[in-house]
């Protein structure tokens, strides 16, 4: 080899002599300063994509008719009362709320390996299926936190995956995070919209802030104003009525410290309109300090509620908006 | 029969031997890589207003050839300016130097103690060269972000990222499987035996835009086919972008990839790595915040995914006792940042430092730099750099000065023994 050609081999080494690029496998010690949780699927059990919101995990069943049922993770970031948790599923299932006593006969602890779960069943009380539907709730408390395991879906389904359910909750690694998660209040996980092509859409005022969606609010926001008062909004879509228009107005008035009424008293606060040029009612009541104005409707098997809900002086500010946005919602069906 | 025996060292023979190196030794082209050497300065000096010095570096210095466009603003430059104009780079021309420099060794210079000077400048400024190139192929500029009362056990690169998959489960350590940029880059599938499922590299790029789209908008681009993570439930939409040179450019580098449980699709995920850490995501967007660790949940494991600066664990820690600067009376003009530190090595050893302007903290090959500091913030920032060549420049410097010295005394011995002679004859 010449010996010029020394100084430029040495420079060609010299320039591609970097390290070659590779994956890297190492240990190093655990910063990771959020919850852990993580399981083990069963077989029969599928993910469900596009999760969100609160859910740390969804899950179906996979059966031969398709995906059925719902199953969720919820972390929260402080030990929830275990009436508050159940009383949410309660109220859409029918039922009356539960206290303290009424919830110890309800709530069966269930030991798997080395922990115990709080498995509460409820079971929709307004007939409208057949089996009833049923929502299967396991709660495990550790370190001041509270993780939630809905399992949401037929009797049948539920009684058939009971095992594997049980599977599923001892599969699980829960370790509580030293930051806060993002959860804030459990609610039962809805059906989704018969269909996904069509999408209903809303105009919302430009001072409303858009809050996070869930699998149970298609449309979240929030009001508020310098003085502290605040409006919640939200759109839910259920399949079926829901228990009808006298037990969701019910609920509601007793949400804002109004008392129940009868079918002869809902006109006090029920009128129709007109939403999407289909017949809908429109729900408005007021106690001193809280005011509820609402929007049922009810078309091809499902029902819809927009809701509005809050400090009753910044309701009725923000009563135009709401009456604006209901006027606009749109199924996106026609 | 008698001759004069040949001595093989001697520039005649030498020249002999070596006559096809004599026109590489030739004086009249180390004065033109000397002036191309000038003209590449100069050209890189005026890009370097234009794409920063990390681009003029890279197009200029680290490169064989550079391609310029004579500015605008020059005269002429409205018809010049389209005009692509090939510039000799710092690998050519060193490379170049330096067969010039070795041939002239061989065939120009006179082996002799009196010549010594000549040869040790020349070989000085060879090891000059090398070390330059040498430095380029293994340096590394790293950064150590500290707070204080807190301590770090790894370097993040300034340049290039790494897609890392981290396993939490595990209370006390965390499993790290890091793809490099390169991998990135080069595409395909990869498979690590700790990482329970494959990832399929589908587009990487060095910095994008990004914007949130509203719910009933489908993204476009990149984006457009992500169906898992952080970017499917913020409805991202990305947009690929040249990378920034300059020195405040912010790259946000991103990477579309799919994950595999054997030949099924788990989903596409994107990822996109903040410049300035991507703890910074959570105080964008709250709900950007899952950028910094993506959850991926399988085998009753927890994996978090995200697109970071490279990183570099080291077998030691520092931790940040202290910070304090000083800025000059009545300015902003800063006149001393010092961080006060504890060097934790193995076995519980441990020595305390103050780092501050131009007294640096050498530990293990790597010298840790004062770089930046954020006293409201109560955190310091070391550049971390490891030169296996460092000692190279101060070499050749010593030879260099050697020769020089060598060269002066010797005309000096012998212009003062010739005046001495002189004298004496003429007395």
């Amino acid at each position: 080899m010449p010996i010029w050609l020394f100084p430029l081999a040495a420079m060609y080494l010299l320039v591609s002599c970097g390290e070659d690029a590779g994956i890297r496998s190492y240990t190093a010690p655990n910063h990771y300063e959020g919850p852990v949780v993580a399981w083990k699927l069963p077989e029969q059990w599928g993910e469900n994509p596009g999760m969100g919101g609160m859910m740390a995990g969804s899950f179906h069943v996979q059966t031969t008719d398709g995906p059925r049922g719902r199953i969720g993770v919820m972390p929260f970031r402080e030990s929830v009362e275990a009436t508050s948790i159940v009383n949410m599923f309660a109220r859409e299932l029918g039922h009356a709320d539960y206290n303290n006593s009424s919830l110890k006969d309800l709530i069966k602890p269930k030991k798997l390996a080395s922990r115990t779960f709080d498995l509460a069943r409820l079971e929709d009380k307004t007939g409208k299926e057949n089996p009833p539907r049923t929502a299967l709730l396991a709660i495990y408390r550790q370190d001041a936190q509270t993780w939630l395991f809905p399992f949401i879906a037929d009797r049948d389904l539920i009684n058939e995956q009971l095992d594997n359910f049980y599977s599923f909750l001892q599969s699980t690694t829960l370790r509580a995070g030293k930051e806060p998660v993002r959860a804030i209040a459990p609610s039962l996980p809805s059906s989704p919209p018969s269909s996904t092509a069509h999408q209903p859409t809303w105009e919302a005022p430009e001072h409303w802030e858009q809050k996070p969606t869930t699998q149970m609010r298609i449309g979240n926001y929030a009001v508020t104003n310098d003085e502290g008062e605040s409006l919640d909004f939200s759109i839910t879509s259920f399949p079926g009525e829901v228990g009808g228009i006298l037990a969701n107005v019910n609920r509601w008035l007793g949400q804002v410290g109004i008392d129940k009424t009868d079918e002869s008293g809902l006109s006090r606060y029920l009128s129709d309109r007109t939403i999407d040029e289909k017949p809908a009612k429109l729900v408005l009541a007021e106690s001193d300090e809280q005011a509820l104005y609402a929007a049922i409707l009810f078309h091809e098997g499902r029902s819809w509620f927009l809701k509005l809900m809050g400090d009753v002086k910044l309701a009725r500010l923000e009563k135009e908006n709401f009456i604006g946005l209901i006027d606009s919602f749109c199924l996106g069906d026609h | 029969m008698t001759g004069k025996k040949k001595n093989p060292t001697s520039l005649s023979e030498r020249r002999k031997h070596f006559a096809w190196l004599i026109p590489l030794a030739d004086l009249r082209l180390t004065l033109t890589f000397l002036s191309l050497s000038m003209v590449l300065v100069f050209v890189a000096t005026l890009e370097q207003v234009r794409i920063g010095i990390r681009g003029a570096q890279a197009e200029f210095f680290e490169s064989i050839y550079g391609i310029w466009h004579y500015p605008e603003q020059f005269w002429g430059g409205e018809f010049l300016n389209p005009l692509p104009i090939p510039i000799p780079g710092g690998y050519l021309l060193g490379g170049l130097l330096i067969v010039n420099l070795l041939a002239a060794f061989i065939t120009r210079f006179q082996w002799t103690g009196k010549k010594m000077g000549i040869q040790l400048i020349h070989l000085g400024i060879i090891m000059l060269l090398i070390g330059q190139l040498a430095t380029q192929a293994m340096q590394e500029e790293s950064r150590m972000q500290i707070d204080k009362g807190e301590s770090k056990n790894y370097l993040e690169r300034f340049h290039g990222v790494e897609l890392a998959f981290i396993d939490v489960t595990n209370p006390d350590s965390e499993q790290v499987v890091a793809l490099p940029q390169q991998l990135l880059e080069e595409g395909g599938t990869h498979y690590a035996k700790d990482l329970p499922f494959k990832v399929r590299i589908l587009e990487f790029g060095k910095n994008c835009e990004f914007n949130s789209l509203p719910p009933a908008q489908q993204p476009s681009g990149p984006t457009a086919t992500v169906n898992r993570g952080v970017i499917e439930s913020t409805n991202l939409e990305i947009r690929p972008k040249d990378e920034d040179f300059s020195s405040e450019g912010m790259n946000f580098g991103y990477v579309i990839f799919e994950l595999l449980d054997g030949a099924e699709s788990m989903g596409k995920w994107a990822a996109i790595s903040h410049p300035a850490g991507n703890h910074w995501w959570a105080q964008i967007n709250p709900k950007m915040g899952d950028l910094a660790f993506q959850p991926i949940r399988m085998g009753g494991r927890l994996w978090g995914v995200t697109l970071r600066p490279e990183r570099e664990y080291l077998p030691y820690s520092i931790e940040l006792l202290g910070i304090a600067n000083e800025f000059y009376q009545g300015t902003d003009i800063p006149f001393n940042f010092e961080s006060e530190i504890v060097l934790k090595m193995e076995a519980n050893q441990s020595r305390r430092a103050l780092v501050y302007m131009n007294t640096p903290l050498r530990h293990e090959g790597k010298t840790f730099y004062q770089y930046q500091m954020n006293k409201a913030a109560d955190y310091t920032v070391f550049q971390v750099v490891r030169n296996p060549s460092w000692l190279v420049p101060y070499i050749a410097c010593i030879l260099v000065s050697i020769g020089l010295l060598w060269q002066f005394s010797f005309h000096l011995a012998r212009f003062l023994n010739k005046n001495s002679g002189h004298k004496q004859s003429m007395a």
